[in-house]
């Protein structure tokens, strides 16, 4: 088997890839994308850890399961959240949604 | 009803003083009858105890009869034990003091009847009054010290409201603040003599720190420190020299206020302390009457030279008031308590026969300068003939009180005093008739100055006059109390020397060059006077015009007052303004608006932070998890 640093490595890529998108992207359902790979780039994370680590448990591999189902209801929400506000206010673009500003 | 009875008659004049402040507008005449029902009442309880006292006097331990409920009691974890005490004692000076202080009260309350008649604040004058007998009373009675202190400033509180009583006027207001002031002086002394005293021997009792004292609980240096602590309360009360300020003043005040307060009873209140601390004087370093005899005879000699130039006829006698103060401080200084108390007990009728004979004449004439008065006599036969009792008894003319008295303490100052003092007390004599004939002349006798004001003069109506006549029999007969014969034939154990002393009783003795050197100084200062100051006094205007720089000192009260103002001014103020200073920029600028300002500052800079910008809030988390990952690397925790 490749060495576990692989997965690591290529996880830590993934996550600071979808910070960056959070971080930099105007767009909301952008901005939701990223999160979304912020989230699978954990999944693979403990994924790495559990088969290498723990191979005969389950641990990690039902904590993926739990992440892929919860980013599922969550990214629901957020765009409804995201419509609402389309249908307020005619933009997706975060950089314009600042109401609560001093 | 008996000693152990006598908290009633402080009590009395309480309870009226309550009524009167309650309920005293809706009470007909405002309630004047019930004051003068209440110190009636006080004086008639005075008699039992007297009599009580006199069964007991004659046991050899005899040293009084306390009374009284203890209120509260507790002992420090360190330091001396502490009891807040309501008690109260009676002994021979008590009951001397008790006659005094009860008896001028009724006379100068039933006169206030007809003096202060129509006044919008009569109710209040006798509500004042009323209060003011039972705080006097409480203080002659007291048995320990915090209740005489708590007694003390009321008095001194009661004289604030009285002398600041027509408070419409500026002069009366600033005069009642310049006496609690100057008195409070005084008073803070007091105080720490008190605590000094208690402080080693864990009690207020007076009679217990008499024997604590006794003992020698106290060290000599330490006794005599606060033994002249007390006297400081007693320089302030009883106007001696260098608080002697406020007295002249305080005759802003009415008239009967001016006879009872500052004659009678509340400034021989200090003459009291020192003579019921006798004993602790007598204990501690000679020094301490030194002081006493020292301030008291600058007192005598200061106020009898400022009288001879006053021209406000109260302000003359305040200044007697003065002298005779002085006078019983020198007495007190030179170790007697009995001449001391013979003065004050002869002082209290003719000092407020004084005062209230002049109330007349200021009440028929409405003016108070002796430049306005003159020839009184005619229209005024009554007035115009107690004053000249009154007069002469201060001169110390034989056979009235005020020769008894005055010659018993030259006797003891020349017993105990040396020669300078001795020489002093004989010039002030003199300088005493000299002054107090110059005001009966200038204000009874001569030709009318203003004949206007003299008009409607006439002899007051009979309840002012009444008291009048009563205080100018006691002026003549008081002084006889002092014979050994006269003191037995009522019911003591003899004369007044044999009643009240301290440490051994003083059969009357009469020293013959004594009395006729002070009756030759007395006469010398009548005659003098009527070269003076007969006529148009034109002797008198050449005096002034030769002395001119003594003569203007003496109007300027010595520039003690100037002195005083100067040092409020400069020393008193102007360390008021540094510490206002402080107050207004560094605990209220700095402080308290500093801090809100500081508030204010950081919470607008910081809401800066608020953009309601998502990716901003996105930014700060993420910067955030960075810095705390980099922290726990670094740390390891």
């Amino acid at each position: 088997m490749i060495p576990i640093q692989h997965f690591l490595v290529l996880s830590s890529i993934l996550f600071s890839l979808g910070i960056y998108g959070v971080l930099a992207r105007r767009s909301a359902v952008l901005i939701l994308m990223s999160i979304e790979l912020m989230l699978q780039a954990v999944s693979i994370n403990f994924i790495a850890f559990a088969v290498y680590l723990y191979p005969k448990e389950f641990s990690g591999l039902i904590f993926a399961i739990f992440v892929i189902t919860i980013a599922a209801a969550e990214v629901g929400l957020a765009l409804a959240i995201i419509l609402r506000i389309f249908r307020n206010k005619a933009t997706a673009n975060v950089d314009e949604v600042d109401v609560l500003k001093w | 009803m008996g000693m152990e009875e006598a908290w009633l008659i402080p009590a009395i004049p309480a309870g009226a003083f309550a009524v009167l402040l309650l309920f005293g507008r809706y009470l007909p005449r405002r309630g004047d009858w019930l004051a003068i029902a209440a110190i009636a009442a006080s004086f008639a309880l005075f008699f039992p105890v007297l009599v009580d006292l006199l069964g007991e006097v004659d046991r050899a331990d005899f040293a009084g009869v306390a009374s009284g409920i203890d209120w509260v009691k507790f002992s420090l974890p360190t330091g001396p034990d502490f009891q807040l005490r309501l008690g109260f004692f009676v002994d021979q000076l008590a009951i001397v003091m008790l006659a005094v202080v009860t008896f001028v009260t009724l006379m100068v309350m039933v006169y206030s009847t007809g003096y202060m008649k129509g006044d919008p604040r009569y109710g209040w004058y006798f509500a004042a009054m009323s209060l003011f007998a039972a705080a006097m009373l409480t203080l002659v009675l007291a048995d320990n010290f915090l209740l005489l202190y708590a007694a003390w400033e009321g008095v001194g509180f009661c004289s604030y409201l009285l002398i600041g009583f027509w408070h419409e006027r500026r002069s009366a207001s600033e005069a009642a603040k310049k006496a609690f002031i100057t008195t409070r002086i005084g008073d803070v002394g007091l105080l720490i003599g008190i605590f000094l005293l208690w402080r080693e021997a864990g009690t207020f009792d007076i009679s217990e720190i008499f024997e604590f004292a006794k003992a020698g609980g106290y060290s000599a240096e330490y006794l005599t420190m606060a033994v002249l602590f007390l006297f400081a309360g007693a320089v302030g009360k009883s106007a001696q020299f260098p608080l002697h300020v406020w007295l002249p003043d305080a005759m802003e005040g009415p008239t009967p206020v001016s006879a009872l307060i500052h004659a009678a009873t509340m400034v021989v209140a200090g003459v009291y302390l020192v003579a019921r601390m006798m004993p602790l004087f007598l204990e501690a370093d000679p020094v301490a009457l030194n002081v006493v005899t020292a301030l008291g005879l600058t007192t005598v000699m200061m106020s009898a030279t400022m009288g001879l130039v006053a021209t406000d006829i109260k302000r003359v006698i305040a200044y007697s008031t003065i002298n005779s103060l002085g006078l019983m401080m020198v007495a007190l200084g030179s170790g007697s308590v009995t001449a001391a108390m013979l003065y004050l007990f002869a002082h209290g009728f003719f000092k407020a026969l004084l005062f209230l004979s002049a109330g007349s004449v200021i009440h028929a004439t409405e003016r108070q300068e002796v430049g306005d008065l003159g020839g009184l006599a005619r229209r005024m036969p009554v007035t115009a003939a107690v004053f000249g009792l009154g007069a002469l008894s201060m001169a110390g003319l034989v056979p009235l009180s005020g020769f008894w008295a005055k010659d018993e303490i030259l006797n003891v100052a020349g017993d105990h005093q040396n020669f300078v003092v001795y020489g002093f007390m004989m010039l002030s004599v003199f300088i005493t008739a000299l002054y107090m004939m110059r005001v009966v002349i200038l204000t009874f006798l001569g030709e009318p100055r203003d004949r206007e004001a003299q008009e409607h003069a006439h002899d007051a109506e009979p309840v002012m006059t009444a008291p009048l006549l009563l205080l100018a029999a006691l002026t003549v007969v008081a002084g006889f109390v002092a014979f050994d014969g006269v003191g037995e034939a009522l019911g003591f154990p003899g004369g007044f020397g044999e009643f009240v002393f301290v440490e051994e009783a003083e059969a009357f003795h009469f020293p013959w060059d004594v009395a006729i050197l002070s009756t030759v100084a007395a006469v010398a200062g009548l005659a003098a006077a009527f070269y003076f100051w007969s006529g148009a006094a034109e002797p008198a205007r050449r005096a002034a015009d030769t002395f001119r720089p003594a003569y203007e000192t003496l109007r300027r009260k010595y520039f003690v007052d100037d002195i005083y103002q100067w040092t409020i001014d400069r020393v008193v103020l102007a360390a008021g303004a540094v510490i206002a200073w402080f107050d207004r920029n560094v605990v209220n600028d700095t402080g308290v608006d500093g801090s809100a300002g500081l508030g204010v500052f950081s919470g607008f800079g910081m809401k800066f932070l608020e953009t309601g910008k998502l990716p901003n809030y996105a930014l700060a988390i993420v910067t955030g998890v960075i810095v705390l990952a980099i922290v726990f690397m670094v740390v390891r925790v």
